[in-house]
């Protein structure tokens, strides 16, 4: 910028308080949902035709917690964002509708002193992924029956098995064996330069493709309200293809790692909260480049009127090469794309196990 | 060709056309060619690490290290992918190459080859923006003949990842054919991809490929061949670079707010004559099309019904 003065004296100067201001804005701006809300309408037939509940009430029900949430379109009220008080930024959006709170956070990737503190205690033996947004958050909370049931990056990668997973990447016995040739040859002309054979072994076994069964994490207050196991229910997947219009909507990577450039495990949450109900994506994806796919789907769905909680857990797991064989539109110029999409890898690869539970509160 | 005039296009993003991308990457090919594998470079110099397309934070980066008009520069790699501008972010490197050969150093990363970049970016950014591949292959010509480390003052050594077993010397780095894709083994792809770690000896990534090197490698390397540091990128650090091993390695990295969402830190780090590490830390900037408005890199659509 041409136009940018020398800062005078200690303290922020106002033209970086402004640019704050503003970059906040456009945050909070990013979640209003006319626009998207009115695109997913026109894209969306809906299967059953909105009852006269789903049409927008004429007095809102909901609550906006936070002062940075975005202008309501429902309430009509016009909250102007205020600047944060504190730098760097801090946007934690939530809203209440009956007992039920929801809540996000966002947050950069950890620093050194909190890896290094993952590292040597909270997560000990792991080696961590590259990037861990450790301090982001979705909690969905009834405060009623004080039952919270929050996703993060923490306790997803404490389900990280420590131990080795078995998966190689791909160029592995190629390169072990050009490897374990050049060893032998060292060892029957030796140089001044000598590596012993450790050098083949794996120093210290965990699952590198951090693969996790996370579920979430719950916490109650009262024993009672625990899940209860029925395979057999479905998920009110007609309520849910309804366009209902979206009051709260958030979307976040809780960690990613891109297994030194051959694929990517990321874990990635997403929630959308309706009048009548709200529908959480927890995504577990991995992609070894020409070894195999995967993708761990849990969905958490909230009846706010009916004050019950169901659970989805479904793991889908597929070949490489057969999932690619599968993607037939081969004549794109790029038919591995399909691979990168976990949208298309869940809709597509065979499925290993599928849970259902439900959770009442009276 | 002006390389002036195509300099000052790239610095605004603007497009460049398939011939002229096509001269410049033949030039540069030209002047790598007779670069060696690891290139002497004299202090004072300012190490900079991962760059991933990140065009408007690479501007940021010479603005706040004084620009190749006072300073001379070493890029350590994986200047594409990723980000949205890894076409210009590279073209731009390769004009200031080709403008000022002896104060700029192109180092190659694990992402400058054909393979990584048909997956991680590249490649389908180059598709968008021409509408064929031709671009991308004339990059990736350009990759081939990028130097695997460099030497300051013979006292730093300067490569994107990190050690190789097969690596004693520094002159055996310089006995290695480089003009070639990154083979997935050997010497050439240790260089490019292993990562230090807590490790005791040499031992196997857990993926099965792949090499960790710890404190007592470093250390005789160091000994071994004279040298005071080893300088690498190719990982991400919140705060912008880190020793470890004390002081005997360094990670920078140049790449603030990383895939537009880390909120990380970027640094650069300056060698004066007497081998004093400076560190110069920056954050990213908003970028901005021509009339100021901000553009808000953004993949997906913000809001999704989502089942």
């Amino acid at each position: 910028m041409a136009d940018r003065r020398p800062l005078r004296g200690p303290g922020i100067n106002t033209f970086q308080i402004d640019a704050a201001r503003k970059v906040h804005a456009r945050t909070v701006q990013a979640r209003i949902p006319q626009a998207a809300a009115s695109a997913a309408s026109e894209r969306f037939i809906s299967p059953s035709p909105p009852t006269t509940s789903a049409v927008r009430r004429l007095v809102p029900r909901h609550v906006c917690n936070s002062p940075n949430n975005p202008p309501c379109a429902s309430c009509g009220t016009m909250i102007v964002p205020s600047p944060a008080a504190t730098l760097p930024l801090q946007d934690c959006p939530s809203m209440t509708i009956n007992n039920w709170t929801i809540s996000t956070r966002k947050k950069p990737i950890l620093n050194s002193q909190e890896l290094e503190d993952w590292e040597n205690n909270k997560l000990k033996g792991l080696t961590l992924p590259e990037m861990i947004f450790g301090n982001s958050y979705v909690r969905i909370e009834n405060t009623l029956h004080g039952w919270t049931l929050e996703f993060n990056a923490l306790d997803a990668l404490k389900q990280v098995k420590l131990a080795d997973c078995g998966i190689r990447v791909s160029y592995s016995k190629k390169w072990m064996d050009s490897k374990q040739q050049k060893q032998a040859q060292r060892s029957s002309s030796p140089t001044e330069f000598e590596v012993d054979d450790s050098s083949l072994k794996i120093a210290h076994h965990y699952d590198w493709t951090y693969t996790t069964r996370y579920r979430g994490t719950e916490e109650s207050k009262d024993q009672r309200y625990k899940f209860t196991r029925d395979d057999t229910q479905q998920l009110p997947l007609d309520k849910l293809s309804r366009p209902d219009h979206i009051l709260f909507y958030d979307d976040m990577i809780l960690f990613e790692d891109e297994l030194a450039d051959n694929g990517i495990s990321i874990l990635n949450v997403k929630i959308r909260v309706m009048d009548e109900r709200l529908l959480l994506l927890n995504r577990f994806f991995l992609r070894v480049d020409d070894v195999l796919l995967r993708v761990i789907d849990t969905r958490v769905c909230v009846e706010f009127d009916e004050n019950k909680v169901m659970r989805e857990y479904k793991e889908m797991e597929g070949d490489y090469k057969s999932l690619l064989a599968n993607h037939r539109i081969s004549h794109s110029h790029d038919p591995k794309a399909a691979l990168r999409d976990s949208n298309w890898v869940a809709q597509h690869a065979p499925v290993v196990s599928r849970e259902y539970e439900t959770l009442n509160f009276d | 060709m002006n390389v002036d005039r195509i300099i000052s296009l790239l610095r605004q993003a603007k497009h460049i056309s398939e011939e002229t991308v096509y001269t410049l990457c033949l030039r540069a090919q030209e002047l790598l060619m007779n670069e060696s594998n690891v290139t002497r470079v004299d202090t004072p110099v300012t190490i900079c690490g991962d760059i991933h397309g990140q065009l408007h934070d690479l501007l940021t980066l010479f603005d706040k290290s004084g620009g190749l008009e006072k300073s001379r520069y070493i890029f350590l790699g994986d200047f594409v992918d990723r980000g949205f501008y890894s076409l210009e972010s590279f073209l731009l490197l390769l004009c200031y190459k080709l403008r000022y050969p002896d104060r700029i150093t192109l180092i190659r990363g694990n992402h400058e080859t054909r393979q990584i970049t048909k997956v991680y970016g590249f490649y389908d950014e180059v598709m968008r923006k021409y509408g064929n591949s031709n671009v991308w292959r004339y990059c990736c010509e350009v990759f081939d003949y990028l130097s695997l480390g460099a030497i300051v003052n013979g006292q730093v050594f300067c490569v994107h990842g990190g050690l190789s077993p097969d690596i004693g010397t520094i002159d055996e780095i310089r006995s290695i054919d480089r003009k070639q894709e990154v083979p997935h083994e050997g010497a050439m792809c240790d260089l490019l991809w292993s990562d230090p770690d807590e490790v005791d000896s040499w031992s196997l990534s857990p993926r099965g490929a792949g090499f960790l090197f710890g404190k007592n490698e470093v250390d005789q390397f160091l000994a071994r061949n004279d040298v005071e540091l080893i300088a690498r990128a190719h990982q991400l650090v919140m705060e912008g670079y880190k020793e470890m091993f004390d002081g005997g390695l360094v990670t920078v990295w140049s790449a603030p707010n990383y895939c537009y969402r880390c909120g990380n830190i970027a640094a650069v780090l300056r060698i004066d004559d007497n081998l004093e590490r400076q560190y110069t830390i920056f954050e990213a900037v908003q970028p901005q099309n021509g009339v100021g408005n901000p553009i808000i890199p953004t993949k997906k659509p913000q809001m999704d019904y989502f089942l």
